[in-house]
């Protein structure tokens, strides 16, 4: 070898000749590298022994595996209860206690548990359909972190111990003349009102106060002013031309909503195109209602009060109104002037103008409609309006809302909580109520809360405002309860439990029942379940005059879980025009307002523990599991924000800091955010997903606690992630822009434009040949149709799949990476312009093509074609290789990259209870798997069981996916596609038919229905 | 060259061990196939109840007591109070008869053990095969002549489709029967 070899170094110390360097020593290790390795504390098996004990005990088990495979037991019952055959559902009429609007519930049970909420078909106000939240609210039953036995303090104590602890510190408290405060929601169920007033007269020194995060006083308000009662009519929908909403998002969560989606849907039948209805809506934030609109203006929530007031003006000006208006209220209302206030808030005076073209062309046909969240004022001015419309048949004055009587309002609030503190208070209850999250934290409710000494919360399960508690008592599920409810004039409800209590708890009214009687011994099972019967007697039968006992009238309403009532002749009155206050003149409004709004899932925190409802996207911005302010585009330009950018909003003392997503359509200089979000105090599902923005209810306007003006904004610097389920692309790019549209995805023409041209929708498609042959196709093909005018994207289908066909939940950070399991989703797509977009929502779901291209890819035939026309995805064969899910253009494959159940939250589904959720029919799938929309197979099994039995054909229209059965807008078709009778059949065979990129060839067999704007120009 | 021990692993030990061991797995595998098909299973139940008895001898129609077998997938195994339609008089003094009384006064569960087991993953239905005439037998065997209940064949998924493809042969009583599905949504969902 030659001194001139190249020298190879592996490092510097090397070229430098070291001497620390290992090896340099004869040591191939650095000296240190041994320790902390102690050969003693080795476990003695060495691996030749555990490689021969792993040997003998494979041997030891294979022989042992000579004995047949034990198939466990059946256990039959003892007395098989009559009308209850295993394996077959059992169906329970009842009530969802949900929010107040106490629809009508059909409860499916098997073998006693159940597993799936609809609404009752029957039911007069919701017609078989319930809201997302009432579909979920199952998974609260099962959810294990409920409080499953009474606590004093923290510690477990018994009923027993408690009532007659509680009974006598009561007794003390009311004879020092010390107040009993009671906390409630408002209550709809006259028994349990009834109940507070036997509590009241019980315990002599009682106060019921109720409080809900979001009410409708104001418009009860508004009536009361003008009407001279409170009972706000309902609105015949159905029966109006033209409909303007002032920022009220009747479609998405004001009032019944379902039954609103109902009545307004049936005036979107593209059959009868003559009869469709137009929907202006006016409004700050971008709402579920307001993306269903024809025209949409956007409007700071305070200057809606102008601008009332200035159609009022425009309508009365133009010598079109109804009824006598005074000169001075004409003078005075001539101060606003339409065109100024129209361009003073940047609305579009193209719009203004059809609008008021429209309301005075449509009198007595049209409606106009204030939220709750706007002031009794511009609810006075818009019952004036719909005077001087003559709209006021489409008032329902026999299914008005029943007035649940008096709310706390944060003067009320401010004074109770002064009365804490200076000990006039003996005792608090909490009601099923969770005060301590929904008041604003400067008013110091905890604090106080300490000074009162004696707090007891009825509960499911612990929160913000049982820390405090001397007794924590847990309560009944609305499945395990009696109950009734009388939300409507015409509508008594009835509510049964169809499970026994789960764990140790009772039902909120029966503990309070038990304190009434004054011991503990008097609790039993059937103690309310009396007591409402006798109340159901009294109030309700006795009215009736039946020929009928009791006894057959009280079984056939809970067969029916609901009862008509006369409504007790409550009908037009004259309004009373000196009630409306006329401002001197409009307002400038400048600074940034604040709207408070309330979530569409998760109502005011209460269902904030559920996770099916935290993972559905919100309706329009597809944000999973978070809120966050909405700010216009160029508002946050202005301000130099990005999506996810932590901003710091103050109004008056109160702050709060909370991420921006950027939302085309919000009103310039406005931040819409949702309450419910922020739960300090609850269960891993529900803590600290979102901000709480409680802090910043409006405690000192009297007029709406959810507007804030003047608000101070400020970017921290600080950024959080915000997961949504459909990218935020920027609508400026010109290759994405009207993507959708170039593609064909969303089709859509106004009236004229279909008038004019009826094939608009399908002109350019072109017929495409098939290299491959039709699939053999025997019986009933199936197929589905979507009609996009009805749909109003509220996502009830969703929800109603997830508890259907078992869908997991993933939790944020699998939302993050797209590992959502939902097999429907709604797709959202914003067209025109980033500050005022239209919006297009369409409802996405495995399309069952026939000749799908996940088919060809799968390795192992995992997903194959029926003969009666379903892509079948089989679990079993499916190995996971993902080739279907990147081949399907649709993207609606959905692969479990982990066994979800174990992986939320540590394994918080995977528990005793929570599995008793499954739909027995479906099969729970595991990690490793691809799965998606089945089109509900085990319904097509349970007709083609059916037409066996019966001897008859399969009959497509009998087979209801839970989807359809859903969708409070009737927009899903489900049926056979060769059956010529059936409406499927010929919905895909209409005009407005159009399959979802149909220029590849997949022949899609979920046909869409194009939508039809009702505008006045052809561009849309 | 030395043959070392290396050679000898290779050439003998390895060998013979994956001999040993195919055969082996061949052996069991084919022995062992009625057993892991369930063939022949006739776990002890709580109470010896005869088929024999009461369905052969007596002629109780099969349906008197698995209620479920014309109305849904499971043909259910009879409440205890179904028994008790007649021992409540008949045979009152025998001792099995006083176990399942006990059972029934107590309202203590029955825990008959499964004999037959369709996976969990497989929706068998019983009323559409009941309902197009297909007799019990045809699955169940002669359970007429059976003095304890016993598996007599295989309920795996080749047994399903062997009889879905040539309804025919495996039914041939019954008039006019048409193919059984087989597609793979007809079981799976």
């Amino acid at each position: 070898m030659s001194e001139e070899n190249k020298k190879y170094w592996k490092s510097l110390d090397g070229l430098n000749n070291s001497t620390d360097l290992p090896g340099k020593n004869h040591k191939e290790f650095p000296d240190s590298v041994t320790d902390g390795f102690n050969v003693e504390s080795i476990n003695g098996l060495s691996r030749r022994k555990f490689l021969g004990l792993l040997s003998v005990s494979t041997a030891i088990a294979a022989t042992a595996c000579s004995d047949y495979h034990d198939q466990k037991e059946i256990i039959p019952y003892t007395n098989r209860p009559e009308g209850v055959l295993p394996g077959k559902p059992n169906y329970y009429a009842s009530t969802c206690n949900g929010c107040q609007e106490a629809c009508g519930i059909l409860i499916k049970t098997r073998e006693g548990r159940p597993i799936k909420v609809d609404g009752n078909d029957e039911h007069p106000i919701n017609k078989g359909k319930i809201c997302a939240t009432g579909q979920s609210s199952i998974y609260n039953l099962y959810d294990p972190s409920r409080l499953q036995n009474p606590l004093k303090g923290t510690s477990k104590t018994n009923w027993a111990t408690a009532d007659s602890e509680i009974i006598a510190k009561l007794d003390s408290v009311s004879k020092l003349g010390k107040k009993i405060v009671v906390l409630t929601n408002s209550i709809n169920s006259p028994t349990e009102r009834k109940m507070l007033d036997e509590f009241k007269q019980r315990f002599a020194t009682t106060e019921v106060h109720a409080f809900d995060l979001f009410n409708n006083c104001n418009k009860k308000f508004g009536w009361f002013k003008s009407y001279g009662n409170a009972d706000v009519p309902s609105i015949k929908w159905d029966k109006a031309n033209v409909i303007l909403s002032l920022e009220g998002d009747f479609l998405g969560k004001e009032g019944n909503f379902i039954e609103n989606t109902r009545l307004f849907s049936s005036k979107r039948d593209f059959s009868n195109v003559k009869n469709f209805n137009r929907l202006y809506v006016v409004e700050a934030g971008l709402s579920l209602t307001g993306s269903n609109s024809d025209y949409r203006m956007r409007l700071k929530p305070e200057a809606q009060y102008d601008f009332v007031m200035a159609l009022l003006n425009e309508v009365i000006s133009k010598g079109a109104s109804n009824i006598v208006i005074d000169s001075m209220v004409k003078n005075k209302l001539s101060k606003f002037s339409l065109d100024k206030i129209a361009k003073s808030n940047g609305l579009d005076s193209i719009k203004v103008n059809y609008l008021v073209e429209d309301l005075i062309n449509n009198k007595g046909k049209s409606i106009v409609y204030a939220s709750d969240s706007l002031s009794g004022d511009v609810q006075i001015a818009v019952n004036l309006l719909n005077e001087v419309l003559g709209n006021t048949d489409l008032y329902n004055y026999e299914s008005a809302y029943v007035n649940t009587g008096k709310q706390l309002h944060f003067p009320q609030i401010e004074e109770l909580i002064k009365s804490f503190n200076n000990g006039e208070v003996g005792a608090v209850i909490h009601y099923d109520v969770n005060p301590s999250f929904h008041f604003p934290k400067s008013l110091k409710y905890n604090e106080a809360l300490k000074k009162v000494g004696f707090v007891i919360s009825l509960v499911d399960s612990p929160n913000e405002s049982t820390v405090n508690d001397n007794y924590t008592l847990p309560i009944n599920h609305n499945f395990e309860s009696w109950g009734d409810a009388h939300s409507r004039k015409n509508v008594y409800s009835l509510r049964q439990p169809v499970i026994a209590p789960l764990f140790n708890t009772r039902q909120r009214e029966a503990i309070l029942l038990t304190w009434i009687l004054g011991s503990p011994k008097v609790y039993n099972e059937s103690l309310y379940h009396d007591y409402l019967m006798e109340s159901c007697r009294e109030t309700i039968y006795s009215k009736k005059k039946l020929s009928v006992d009791f006894i057959s009238f009280w079984n056939s309403a809970l067969h029916d879980g609901f009862v008509n009532i006369e409504s007790d002749g409550n009908s037009r009155k004259p309004f009373n025009i000196s009630e409306i206050k006329i401002a001197d003149s409009p307002k400038e409004n400048s600074g940034f307002s604040v709207l408070l709004a309330k979530d569409y899932f998760i109502g005011d925190g209460r269902f904030a523990n559920n996770g099916w409802l935290q993972e559905i996207p919100h309706p329009i911005s597809k944000v999973a599991w978070d809120n966050y302010a909405a700010i216009a585009p160029s508002s946050a330009s202005e301000m130099n924000l990005k999506n996810g950018d932590i901003v710091n909003v103050t109004v008056g003392d109160n702050s709060v800091k909370i991420p921006v997503l950027l939302q085309p359509g919000v009103a310039q200089n406005t931040l819409v955010i949702e309450l419910g979000y922020g739960r300090t105090v609850i269960s891993d599902v529900g803590k600290e997903v979102g901000k709480n923005a409680n802090n910043l209810l409006n405690i000192k306007n009297l007029n709406s606690r959810w507007i804030c003006s003047n608000a101070s904004v400020e970017n921290t610097g600080e950024n959080y992630k915000l997961v949504s389920t459909q990218e935020h692309h920027s609508l400026d790019e010109e290759f994405v822009k009207d993507l959708h549209l170039k593609r064909g995805i969303i089709r859509e023409a106004n009236l004229d434009k279909y008038a004019k041209n009826p094939k608009f929708a399908t002109e350019e498609d072109i017929e495409l040949v098939s290299i491959t042959s039709e699939h053999g196709q025997v019986g009933p093909k199936w197929a589905m149709s979507i009609d996009m005018n009805k749909c109003t994207s509220c996502s009830v289908c969703v929800a109603s799949c997830n508890v259907e066909n078992n869908i997991p939940v993933v939790g944020k950070d699998q939302v993050a990476v797209g590992r959502e399991m939902h097999w429907m989703r709604i797709d959202r797509y914003y067209s025109g312009s980033s500050e005022d977009p239209i919006v297009s929502n369409q409802p996405m779901l495995c399309q069952h093509c026939d000749n799908a291209p996940c088919e060809n890819v799968c390795p192992v035939n995992a997903t194959n074609h029926s003969p009666d026309g379903l892509n079948q995805m089989v679990y079993n064969r499916c190995v996971g290789t993902r080739y279907c899910g990147n081949n399907c253009p649709y993207k609606v494959r959905r692969f479990n990259f982990f066994n979800f159940r174990d992986h939320f939250e540590d394994g918080f589904y995977l528990n005793e209870v929570s599995p008793l959720v499954h739909n027995p029919e479906v099969t729970v799938r595991s990690r490793g798997v691809m799965e998606k929309c089945t089109f509900c197979v085990q319904k097509i099994s349970e007709e083609r069981e059916d037409a066996i039995r019966e001897g008859r054909q399969i009959k497509g229209d009998n087979v209801v996916p839970a989807c359809q059965q859903s969708c409070p807008a009737d927009a899903i078709v489900f049926g056979d596609a060769n059956d010529p009778e059936s409406k499927i059949s010929q919905y895909r065979k209409h005009e407005l038919g159009y399959g979802v990129l149909q220029t590849l060839n997949v022949k899609p067999n979920v046909t869409y229905l194009a939508k039809l704007r009702n505008t006045h120009s052809e561009d849309i | 060259m030395k043959k070392t021990i290396l050679d000898y692993t290779l050439k003998v030990r390895i060998p013979l061990i994956v001999f040993v061991i195919i055969a082996s797995f061949m052996t069991t595998y084919f022995v062992s196939r009625q057993e892991r098909d369930g063939v022949g299973n006739q776990p002890v139940q709580p109470i010896k109840y005869s088929h024999k008895l009461h369905a052969g001898t007596m002629g109780i129609d099969c349906q008197y007591c698995h209620v479920g077998v014309t109305k849904g997938r499971q043909a259910l195994v009879p409440s205890v109070n179904i028994c008790m339609n007649c021992h409540t008089v008949a045979r009152k003094d025998r001792p099995e008869i006083i176990k399942l009384k006990e059972y029934y006064d107590s309202s203590k569960a029955l825990p008959w053990k499964r004999v037959h087991k369709v996976p969990e993953y497989a929706y068998f239905n019983h009323s559409v095969h009941v309902n197009v005439g297909i007799d019990c037998e045809s699955c169940h065997g002669n359970v007429r002549e059976m003095e304890e209940i016993k598996q007599v064949k295989a309920f795996n998924m080749s047994a399903c489709i062997a009889c879905h493809k040539n309804t025919k042969d495996f039914v041939p009583y019954v008039e006019n029967i048409k193919q059984g599905p087989l597609h793979c949504a007809a079981c799976h969902r």
